[in-house]
């Protein structure tokens, strides 16, 4: 498959930014409040993002998506 | 943007030699562009767009017996049988073979690509650490991306979609299945009895969401959000059937190994997960609770009911229903998982770094299921896919029974990157990774170092073209002399691999390979 290399640089492009944590550096337990990601803030422009993408689903998209029974 | 939480100090290798897990997922595919698509065509077509060249057959059916039965038996027929031959029937115009519509690949990362039952399905190479897993997963996810860029590429367009599901929400499933190699020195009996609390209730760690109500070949009921998208699926306790009569436990007996040593542990009630965090500790917890089992562990109490708690969790996203036990009085979900990670605490004696790092994970999601949920928005499936459709809700004042949640359902596991919700959220840095980008890239090109994943996956690198079949458990090569066959039932401990990693990449022949296994062996 030398094709592999190629596809790499393609799906590369994908925005996946790091910014890695070390869990173990900083143990988390119940009542950590600082772990995990923030509560979601309403109004901000990420929210509104999501939202013009959410609204560009078309309504009628899962009535026409059928498959067969799989596993 | 994903938020990077490891567990990245963790070592790759666990020394425990049965520590071995793969996921196997069915994808939903559609083309756009029209009505009358041929679903076997087009999930052919698109295991087939991953090939530089023309499909040659070389997977390997043999090791293959889906009737064989955990509980001692062989069952004469699987309930999907007479519709599997319905299907052969209609297939049966087609100009190819079943094995040419099958089109299985065995990729350079040791991972199975190929079409089953018209899904598109993308199987893990075996895996030792949760890191690898999770890069595996995802790797699978980008394989099939690019794989739909080239079918479109052919196409013309962008009609061919994706979907990272369970269902068309139209009374049609389709799997995720993990599976685990467990010790046959175990009674299946007692795995039956460990496991079946837990996992009726996994979907809390585990569950991707849904909107509205399905039953097997039945349209959708619309209306409210239930946590699991195959809870509507499962329909009995235990069988060895995976199509219809769905089990919370699957009892299909093909170890894949070596049978008087063990079994394989093939659980078919999973939901597909976006979030790595979730199919990390989907993968995590049954592993502790295996490794909990193989201690000795039962549980305090037996469910009454698990097929009818199953869904009675699932349809309950406030986490306030409770479930009947067998000896009396009743138990949340919460609570059952409560009960397993804190009997965790007390059976497992030898705790390594990664179980550790599980069980505080496990320990913190419980707490802030019921504390605080919106906590887990990016890290749990069902609690995102949730808290970004009840925002839609109120911000476009439509109602739960809405047909168009049903596509925003689906849309969360599209994995066309500029469409997925799922990804609209990764980018804008709301999900927590467990991988690194240059390990998912890796795990696209590489099976894992310390698994026989591994050595299949770089013996398609090294001798692809003089392979003649292939399978789990071993390879067959043209030699110079006649067929070659290296044999990997038994590389299941990491210093074994480890040895056939080194014959494998000094070899320049599959002939010189084996004779080095040989020497080495005798």
């Amino acid at each position: 498959m030398k094709h592999i290399n190629k596809y790499v640089e393609t799906v590369g492009s994908l925005d996946r930014k790091e910014r890695p944590v070390d869990p173990l550096s900083k143990p988390s337990g119940p009542g950590d409040q600082e772990a995990g990601p923030k509560r979601p803030e309403t109004g901000s422009p990420s929210r509104d993002n999501l939202m013009k993408r959410m609204r560009k689903v078309d309504p009628k998209q899962a009535e026409k998506y059928r498959q067969r029974t799989g596993e | 943007m994903a938020k990077n939480i490891g567990p990245l100090k963790l070592s790759k290798s666990s020394m425990n030699p049965v520590r071995l897990f793969g996921i196997e997922t069915e994808y939903g595919i559609a083309r756009e562009d029209t009505e009358t698509a041929d679903p076997v065509v087009e999930s052919m077509e698109l295991v087939r767009a991953y090939l530089d060249g023309h499909f040659t057959r070389r997977w390997d059916y043999r090791g293959e017996h889906p009737h064989e039965d955990q509980r001692g038996f062989r069952v004469s027929e699987l309930a999907q049988d007479k519709e599997e031959d319905l299907f052969a029937e209609q297939d049966a115009h087609r100009p190819f073979s079943f094995h040419e519509m099958k089109s299985d690949l065995v990729l350079p990362n040791g991972a199975r690509f190929y079409n089953d039952h018209t899904h598109p399905e993308y199987s893990t190479p075996e895996c030792r650490s949760l890191k690898d897993i999770v890069a595996h997963d995802r790797a699978g996810e980008r394989i099939l991306w690019v794989a739909a860029q080239r079918r479109n590429e052919v196409l013309g367009g962008r009609v061919v979609q994706l979907y990272k599901n369970n269902t068309d929400f139209h009374g049609h499933s389709y799997g995720c299945h993990d599976n685990f190699l467990v010790s046959r020195s175990i009674k299946f009996e007692n795995l039956v009895r460990g496991l079946l609390p837990f996992l009726v209730s996994r979907q809390l760690i585990a569950g991707a969401g849904k909107v509205g109500r399905e039953a097997q070949e039945r349209g959708l009921t619309p209306g409210g959000f239930q946590i699991s998208q195959r809870a509507d699926f499962m329909e009995t306790e235990l069988s060895v059937d995976t199509m219809h009569n769905r089990p919370i436990l699957n009892t299909r007996d093909e170890p894949h190994a070596n049978r008087e040593r063990y079994r394989r542990l093939h659980l078919i009630l999973g939901d597909a997960n976006m979030c790595e965090y979730a199919t990390a500790l989907k993968i995590g917890t049954t592993r502790v609770v295996l490794d909990m089992i193989a201690e000795g562990f039962v549980p305090s109490f037996d469910l009454s009911s698990p097929v009818q708690a199953i869904q009675v969790i699932s349809q309950d996203p406030d986490l306030k229903a409770v479930v009947n036990r067998q000896q009396g009085g009743t138990i949340s979900g919460l609570d059952i998982q409560r009960e397993y990670v804190q009997q965790a605490r007390l059976v497992l004696t030898d705790i390594d770094e990664e179980t550790e790092w599980i069980l505080q994970e496990w320990e913190q999601v419980l707490h802030q299921l019921e504390q605080d949920p919106l906590q887990l928005v990016g890290k749990i499936d069902w609690v995102t896919k949730r808290w970004l459709l009840d925002s839609f809700v109120q911000d476009e004042g439509i109602g739960w029974d809405d047909h168009w949640l049903a596509s925003l359902d689906l849309e969360y596991h599209n994995l066309d990157p500029e469409r997925g919700l799922f990804f609209g959220l990764e980018g804008e840095g709301r999900t927590t990774g467990i991988s690194q980008e240059r390990e998912i890239q890796e795990a696209m090109k590489h099976g894992p170092v310390d698994t026989r994943g591994g050595l299949r996956g770089l013996c398609v690198q090294r001798f692809g073209e003089d392979i003649t079949s292939i399978q789990w458990e071993g390879v067959h090569f043209n030699g110079k002399g006649g067929k070659l066959h290296l044999d990997l039932l038994d590389y299941l401990e990491p210093g074994s691999v480890a040895d056939c990693r080194t014959v494998i990449q000094e070899a320049t022949t599959p002939q010189e390979m084996i004779e080095s296994m040989t020497v080495k062996n005798s």
